[in-house]
């Protein structure tokens, strides 16, 4: 069955797994008292798209860099110099400023973490710490002295959004259209009403800022693998010293990784001062550059494996954001403790016993916890991500496949 | 005649040592030429000159008749040189056809890669030469001799007409090595120019038309293959005759050491990487395991040392069953290990000597005294350890990294013989140390020998292992598939079993039959 199904094209096993999801929480929140459809609203998908972006380009900016050999546990900082670079931009010029400058931010952040690992074999993590602590310094001082408020910018303008047109009723050269994934959200039919209204989610009120994101993934993986710079940086991190053996510039493939990098991770941090909270503030990438290595590990390095890494780990926040009783996110414990029971089974199967026992006390635990309380803690979103790579990594380990040199310094002519 | 290359007193200094002394090379067109000399003895740096890898310091390369002076090794691939390295320089998560076309992909517009015409002309190129590879596959999917052959497909996809060739020999078995003489030859016969180092002697008559002598740097001799016998080129490498790795009269004891019965290791798809081993070392033996490397070996001293879990069977040390023992519980036992890679397993390369002396031991004495490292003493040990193995060091504070291979191979060789071990494990024990180290290190195995020590040698090199062993156990595929003796087996025929070669045709393991 499994054959059968990598058979399939990729988006439409994609889709795929996606419907199954949908199933499961329609199922999880029926269970829940009152239930008011809010995991599978238009409204959760919706925030799902916009929180997930962020991660999305952190991520991509971990693969660009991880490719090249270079650990960046630096993107969170990088993602700040974006936020205030994109913020700034935004209010002093235009939002398409914003989005340039906050690429420009990061990829300063970028190009200082590039001098530091390439050229001065600085350990990878030590700098990329180094620019976690620099950049929220940086930020601080310009928004006092520009925006004459330590914390916080005035409101930002952002690119706006699109509906798209038939499937959500958007309009068509000033035309309206039908909102078929509405009509039919409303008729209440379980589990197809439920896929609707997810679906719905999806294709409207799109950000434009999110479509560019999303350009991003076919184009990251095109780039990497269809071309000439790509191969050259992609060998750069897996064994450099055959390139350089070749006459292949490692160092500047590095710095290019490195440089692109920041600039991906500033690109994220620019969205969310502009679309997801509207202004510049102290400390509002909350982590999210160290999700964003959490989805590059969970992708296991690839640009599809990211996006789905970002979706799944943005769809608590997006679901908390209309949760204010704690009530859907409550239903999330029934979700994760049948999906642990899920990955048990697949371990008995696989005859991997202490996999199948350890995934099996982890669901029951889980699944206690969601019998005993009526409410979730408003903390479970943001450590959900950490929990998942966690679990990844205990139960699917050996499928990961990280550059072989990822995180060692290189140094030309060392043969 | 026009020279395909000519080297003219070519210097190269390092910090305190002279790598090159005005040596002087002539390599004619359409040859094959080999560069001969100890480890230490300049041929790599020299080939990493022509290569434009490093800059010489004085002296005039020609190529072709014209002067040239390499920034790069683009530039030397420009003039047509290209060079197969002694470590084969692939990616193993990028597939055959990237790596190959690697620095000089043929690009459409974007900068994208022509994927169908590289694999054409890789297709045509290894074709020509009768180098047959599959461009698609993932280059750790490769055994050694092939990835040997994806090196020589990438210097000749970039149009090289002169070859270089580090070492081509040191990874691959005797099978192979006719396989890789072979194409040299093809490849000659198409017009290439081609220059091999080795240190192999009968290797390099084989192959090679001329031969260049180094010995410290300096050129000592251009001689005709056809001339010259291997005694008459080892005088010339060394200025004396070669060391043999020969042991005298079997010290052979009835007791037992190390007994493994039926061990069997499962790699992570449960498929049996060591399978159904029964292996018996006795006191004063040493037991030889030959085998084409990844063929278990690791696993088995894992499975020995602790660090790999034994699905079924069991292991015995000195009578007692150690199966379930932890590693640290063995170390303390009795089983000692010179890993194979000095650098990944065998030493922290920037902590000190008397630091490194005392991994493995860092429980016992003289090393640690209760919960405690006792300094004084480990120092005072490691000054033991540096006289009685002729350990060239300054002092034993210095990191390990400042000292040369050898050394720091004799260093780990101490720090197991004076633990008082009851079984040496040792892998590739001479791999990569020049001769002089070479000598002393076989000397301290035979005198461990007589002294009544077990050993289970694990090596490449199979003049050692022939020279050295009491008995030689060939492991294929996980299994011991025969038992040999060293008095009289051939590195050839050794050869052909480990390849499964004679196994296949004869399946009684007895030593007379290779497949020819």
């Amino acid at each position: 069955m499994l054959a059968a199904l990598h058979r399939l094209p990729t988006w439409l096993r994609f889709a795929l797994y996606a419907s199954v999801g949908v199933l499961v929480l329609a199922i999880a929140e029926s269970f829940e008292s009152g239930g008011v459809g809010r995991l599978t609203a238009d409204t959760a998908s919706r925030a799902m798209l916009k929180w997930c972006i962020p991660i999305l380009l952190a991520g991509l900016g971990g693969l660009f860099s991880e490719r090249a050999s270079i650990v960046n546990i630096g993107l969170e900082g990088m993602m700040i110099l974006g936020t205030w670079f994109g913020a700034w931009a935004a209010l002093e010029f235009s939002p398409w400023m914003g989005l340039v400058f906050g690429v420009l931010g990061g990829a300063l952040g970028g190009l200082i973490h590039a001098v530091a690992t390439v050229s001065f074999g600085v350990d990878h993590v030590i700098s990329g710490v180094a620019i976690n602590i620099m950049a929220p310094g940086v930020t601080t001082f310009l928004s006092s002295e520009v925006f004459g408020n330590r914390t916080q910018s005035p409101d930002v303008p952002g690119l706006g959004e699109v509906d798209v047109p038939v499937l959500a009723g958007g309009t068509f050269f000033g035309a309206e259209t039908p909102d078929i994934l509405g009509s039919i959200a409303d008729q209440g039919v379980f589990f197809v009403s439920d896929l609707a209204s997810f679906a719905r989610g999806l294709v409207s009120g799109i950000a434009i800022f999110s479509l560019i994101a999303l350009a991003l993934v076919p184009l990251s993986g095109w780039f990497l693998w269809k071309t000439r710079a790509g191969l050259q940086l992609r060998s750069a991190g897996e064994y450099p010293l055959a390139g350089e053996s070749l006459g292949v510039n490692v160092i500047r493939r590095m710095y290019l990784g490195v440089v692109v990098s920041g600039a991906l991770a500033g690109l994220g941090g620019a969205f969310i001062a502009m679309e997801l909270t509207g202004f510049y503030q102290n400390g509002q990438t909350g982590g999210r550059g160290f999700i964003g290595l959490a989805a590059l590990i969970f992708g296991n390095w690839r640009p599809l494996g990211i996006l789905a890494a970002a979706f799944l780990f943005g769809y608590p926040f997006g679901v908390s954001l209309r949760d204010l009783d704690g009530q859907s996110t409550h239903a999330l414990l029934l979700v994760v403790s049948f999906c642990l029971a899920v990955v048990s089974l697949w371990a008995a199967t696989a005859r991997r016993l202490v996999d199948a026992v350890m995934a099996l006390v982890f669901a029951v635990v889980m699944f206690a916890w969601y019998v005993q309380t009526d409410v979730a803690p408003d903390w479970l979103p943001n450590a959900m991500p950490y929990v998942i790579v966690l679990l990844v990594l205990v139960f699917a380990a050996q499928r990961l496949r990280a550059p072989a040199f990822d995180g060692q310094i290189y140094r030309r002519g060392a043969t | 005649m026009v020279l395909a290359i000519e080297l003219i007193d070519i210097t190269k200094r390092f910090p305190g040592v002279l790598a090159n002394d005005r040596v002087n090379l002539r390599v004619e067109l359409g040859e094959i030429h080999a560069i001969v000399g100890e480890n230490g003895a300049g041929k790599s740096t020299l080939m990493k000159i022509l290569y434009g890898m490093q800059p010489p310091d004085e002296g005039k390369m020609l190529v072709n008749g014209t002067e040239v002076d390499f920034k790069s090794p683009t530039e030397a691939i420009e003039a047509g040189i290209g060079m197969v390295h002694q470590h084969v320089m692939l990616a193993d998560n990028l597939t055959v056809l990237e790596n190959v076309i690697l620095g000089s992909e043929p690009t459409k517009s974007f900068g994208r890669i022509d994927f169908e015409s590289a694999a054409q002309h890789l297709r045509e190129v290894s074709h020509a030469y009768g180098l047959d590879i599959e461009p698609n596959d993932l280059v750790e999917t490769l055994e050694v001799g092939e990835r040997q052959r994806v090196e020589i497909i990438k210097v000749l996809f970039r149009g090289a007409k002169i070859l270089i060739l580090d070492e081509p020999t040191a990874v691959l078995v005797p099978q192979e090595v006719e396989q890789l003489h072979h194409n040299l030859r093809e490849l000659k016969a198409q017009g290439s120019t081609i220059l091999v180092i080795n240190h192999k002697l009968p290797e390099v008559l084989d192959i090679a038309d001329t031969i260049t002598v180094l010995r410290q740097g300096r050129t000592v001799g251009e001689v005709k293959a056809s001339d010259v016998t291997a005694g008459d080129l080892a005088e010339l490498m060394v200025g004396s005759e070669l060391p043999s790795p020969e042991t005298t009269e079997s010290t052979v004891t009835d007791d037992v050491a190390l007994s493994l019965r039926g061990v069997t290791v499962l790699n992570e798809e449960d498929r049996p990487v060591v399978d159904d081993v029964d292996l018996v070392i006795h006191r004063g033996e040493i037991v030889g395991i030959a085998g084409v490397e990844g063929n278990g070996q690791g696993e088995l001293i894992g499975a020995i040392m602790g660090t790999e879990h034994v699905e079924t069977g069991t292991l015995e040390l000195m009578g007692q069953d150690i199966t379930k023992w932890s590693v640290r519980q063995r170390r303390e036992a009795g089983v000692g290990l010179v890993p194979q890679d000095r650098h990944e397993e065998g030493l922290l390369l920037t902590a000190p000597l008397w630091e490194n002396a005392a991994l493995g031991h860092q429980t016992q004495r003289p090393y640690a005294k209760g919960w405690w490292i006792d300094r004084a003493a480990s120092r005072a040990h490691t000054q033991t350890i540096r006289k009685r193995f002729g350990v060239k060091t300054p002092n034993v504070d210095v990191a390990a990294h400042a000292l040369s291979g050898g050394n720091q191979q004799k260093l780990i060789i101490g720090r197991e013989m004076t633990a008082d071990p009851k079984i040496l494990v040792l892998a590739h024990p001479t791999r990569g140390i020049d001769v002089g180290a070479q000598a002393s290190v076989w000397q301290k195995i035979r005198d461990a020998r007589a002294d009544g020590l077990a050993t289970m040698l694990i090596s490449a090199d199979l003049e050692e292992l022939i020279g050295l062993s009491d008995t030689i156990l060939v492991m294929l595929r996980g299994k011991l598939v025969a038992k040999l003796d060293p008095a009289n087996v051939t590195p050839r025929q050794l050869g052909s079993y480990m390849t499964g070669a004679a196994i296949e045709t004869d399946g009684n393991g007895s030593a007379d039959g290779g497949a020819e």
